[in-house]
């Protein structure tokens, strides 16, 4: 009727498939970047904290072949893996490099009796229960669940220790189960096929009635 | 169109990339910072567990080592056979009773002994295991060896070692002698007896002549040699 008419400029025809191509898409986006970026392989998993000594599990356990539990000794037998006082290192670093700037807080600990702060790598959160005993020794190697140990330079966490993960293999052990006897051989696999090594799993979890509990108590106590 | 529905358009695209960079980026590097918890729950709770720091304390240890003159009630104390041994003031020449020889113990023996003592006697222990080859390398190296002051692991097979009764060797893996330290606080007690009883079981082996076997086993040894190779 006036004579002044509202004319929609010509790009305005790309707004309804640009708001169609925006909606489709940021759902999508959204729940990508959610499920990426809280799951713990992101927020977890590769954490590598600095340590106070340069100490290489590459070379002592790796190539000095030196088994975990000499240092670890209490991992067959108790809920903690301790983390080696000094004195063990003093086996050794008393004779070996015993003037090395590297192995000098080595030392000052050993004289003065204070502990090494060594930063935790691994840490669940405290209202879950973990015991280690109870893997090693039905046969869980360290490998399932430190990955490659023997090969890092500084250790860091290999796995997302979350419920989810825990789970996984609660519910089917079986490519995690070998002889108690090799736990601590990082590198050791089954001899022969898939199957042959299939089956060798299945026979020992039947035969060492291996059956991890999926209950909550189990690990929330 | 405005040039302003581009730029925003743009902006928000580039933006929009930075969240899978990131993750992208923490996906496949190994990082110092801290992990992220999104959200705590209960994760740190203001208690102490094993091995934790305390501030509280001058050595920052929470757990409390024992206090000067005193021992803990569940420690495992036994001041005879077992605990030390000493049988009647001398060497024991006999496992304790309450650890009788068995196979199995002797098992357990080598398969501790292989945790333990390889490294620096070797596997049938004559003192050439891997340590002590690498440490021979760095003391005749001063320019790598930061001082390294190496003496050769014993030779379990030296005549005066043979000799030792099984409650002398128990007695050097437990407080340790001459360069070698004490494994007491390392290895459990009944570990260190059943090591021991391996020792012996090893030093015999050296010198096993076929008459030692029982008639009926002697077909089915295998040959195995454990002799190091000569060297320079
Ligand atoms: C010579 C002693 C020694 C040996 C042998 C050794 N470790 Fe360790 N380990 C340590 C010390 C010391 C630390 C603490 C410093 C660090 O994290 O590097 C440690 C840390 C670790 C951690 C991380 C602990 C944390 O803070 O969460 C894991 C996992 C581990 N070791 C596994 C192994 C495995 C598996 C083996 C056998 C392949 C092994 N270690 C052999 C001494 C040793
Ligand atoms: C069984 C003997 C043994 C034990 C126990 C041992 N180490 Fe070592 N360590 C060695 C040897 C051998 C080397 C030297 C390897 C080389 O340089 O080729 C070494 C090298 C090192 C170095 C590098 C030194 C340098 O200047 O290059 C550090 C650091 C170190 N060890 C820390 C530790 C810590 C920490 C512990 C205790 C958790 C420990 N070691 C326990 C045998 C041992
Ligand atoms: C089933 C999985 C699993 C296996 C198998 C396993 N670990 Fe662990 N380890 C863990 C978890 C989970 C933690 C963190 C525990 C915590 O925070 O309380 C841990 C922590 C540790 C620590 C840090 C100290 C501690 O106990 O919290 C060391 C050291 C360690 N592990 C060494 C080993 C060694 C050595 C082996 C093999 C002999 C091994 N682990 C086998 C899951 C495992
Ligand atoms: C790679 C396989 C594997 C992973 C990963 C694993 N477990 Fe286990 N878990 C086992 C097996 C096998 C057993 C032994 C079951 C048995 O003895 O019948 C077990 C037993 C246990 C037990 C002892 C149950 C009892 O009866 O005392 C606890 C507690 C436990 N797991 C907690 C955890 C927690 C917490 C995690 C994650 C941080 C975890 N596990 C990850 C395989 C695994
Ligand atoms: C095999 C061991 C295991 C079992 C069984 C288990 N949990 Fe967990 N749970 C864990 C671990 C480990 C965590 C910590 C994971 C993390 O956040 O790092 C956890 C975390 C949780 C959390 C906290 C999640 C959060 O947001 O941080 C809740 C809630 C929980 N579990 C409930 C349960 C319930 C309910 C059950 C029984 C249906 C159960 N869990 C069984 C190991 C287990």
């Amino acid at each position: 009727m006036g004579r002044y008419h509202f004319v929609f400029p010509r790009w305005s025809n790309l707004l309804l498939p640009g708001a169609l191509v925006v909606g489709a898409v940021t759902p999508l986006y959204v729940v990508l970047v959610v499920a990426y970026g809280f799951s713990p392989k992101t927020t977890d998993v590769g954490y590598e904290p600095a340590q106070p000594v340069p100490f290489s599990h590459a070379l002592h356990a790796g190539e000095l072949g030196m088994d975990c539990r000499y240092c670890h000794n209490t991992v067959e037998r108790a809920a903690k893996a301790a983390i080696p006082p000094t004195q063990t290192c003093m086996n050794c670093h008393t004779q070996i490099h015993k003037d090395s700037p590297q192995i000098a807080p080595l030392l000052e600990s050993y004289q003065s009796g204070n502990p090494i702060a060594w930063n935790r790598v691994h840490d669940l959160p405290d209202f879950a229960f973990f015991d280690h005993s109870a893997h090693v020794t039905r046969g869980v190697s360290c490998v399932s669940c430190h990955g490659r140990i023997d090969r890092m330079e500084v250790v860091y966490q290999h796995e997302p220790l979350s419920m989810g993960w825990c789970l996984e293999c609660h519910r089917n052990p079986d490519e995690a189960l070998r002889d108690p006897a090799l736990v601590t051989d990082l590198g050791w696999t089954f001899e022969g096929t898939a199957e042959e090594a299939a089956a060798e799993q299945a026979r020992w979890k039947e035969l060492h009635q291996i059956n991890p509990s999926q209950d909550c108590s189990t690990c929330h106590r | 169109m405005p040039k302003f529905f581009v730029y925003l358009g743009l902006t928000v695209i580039v933006l929009a990339m930075l969240p899978p960079a990131l993750i992208a980026r923490a996906r496949t590097r190994n990082t110092d910072a801290r992990r992220i918890h999104y959200i705590q729950d209960m994760d740190n709770q203001p208690k102490y567990r094993a091995q934790h720091a305390n501030p509280i304390f001058a050595d920052g240890r929470a757990m409390r080592p024992p206090v000067e003159g005193t021992i803990s009630r569940t420690a495992d104390v036994d001041a005879g056979h077992r605990g030390r041994g000493v049988v009647g003031g001398a060497w024991a020449t006999t496992l304790p009773p309450e650890l009788p020889m068995t196979m199995e113990r002797l098992e357990r023996g080598q398969e501790r002994y292989e945790i333990y003592c390889t490294m620096c006697h070797g596997v049938a222990g004559y003192g050439d295991g891997i340590i002590n080859k690498r440490a021979n390398e760095l003391m005749n190296n001063p320019a790598i060896g930061n001082g390294t002051a190496w003496v050769q692991p014993k030779n379990i097979h030296e005549p005066e070692i043979r000799e030792q009764p099984v409650g002398q060797i128990f007695n050097s893996i437990t407080n340790g002698i001459r360069n070698m330290s004490g494994y007491g606080a390392q290895i459990p007690v009944d570990d260190r007896w059943a090591i021991a009883a391996y020792v012996k079981a090893l030093q015999r082996s050296q010198s096993a002549r076929m008459e030692d076997v029982p008639p009926s086993r002697r077909g089915s040894l295998p040959v195995i040699d454990l002799m190091p190779a000569e060297e320079e």
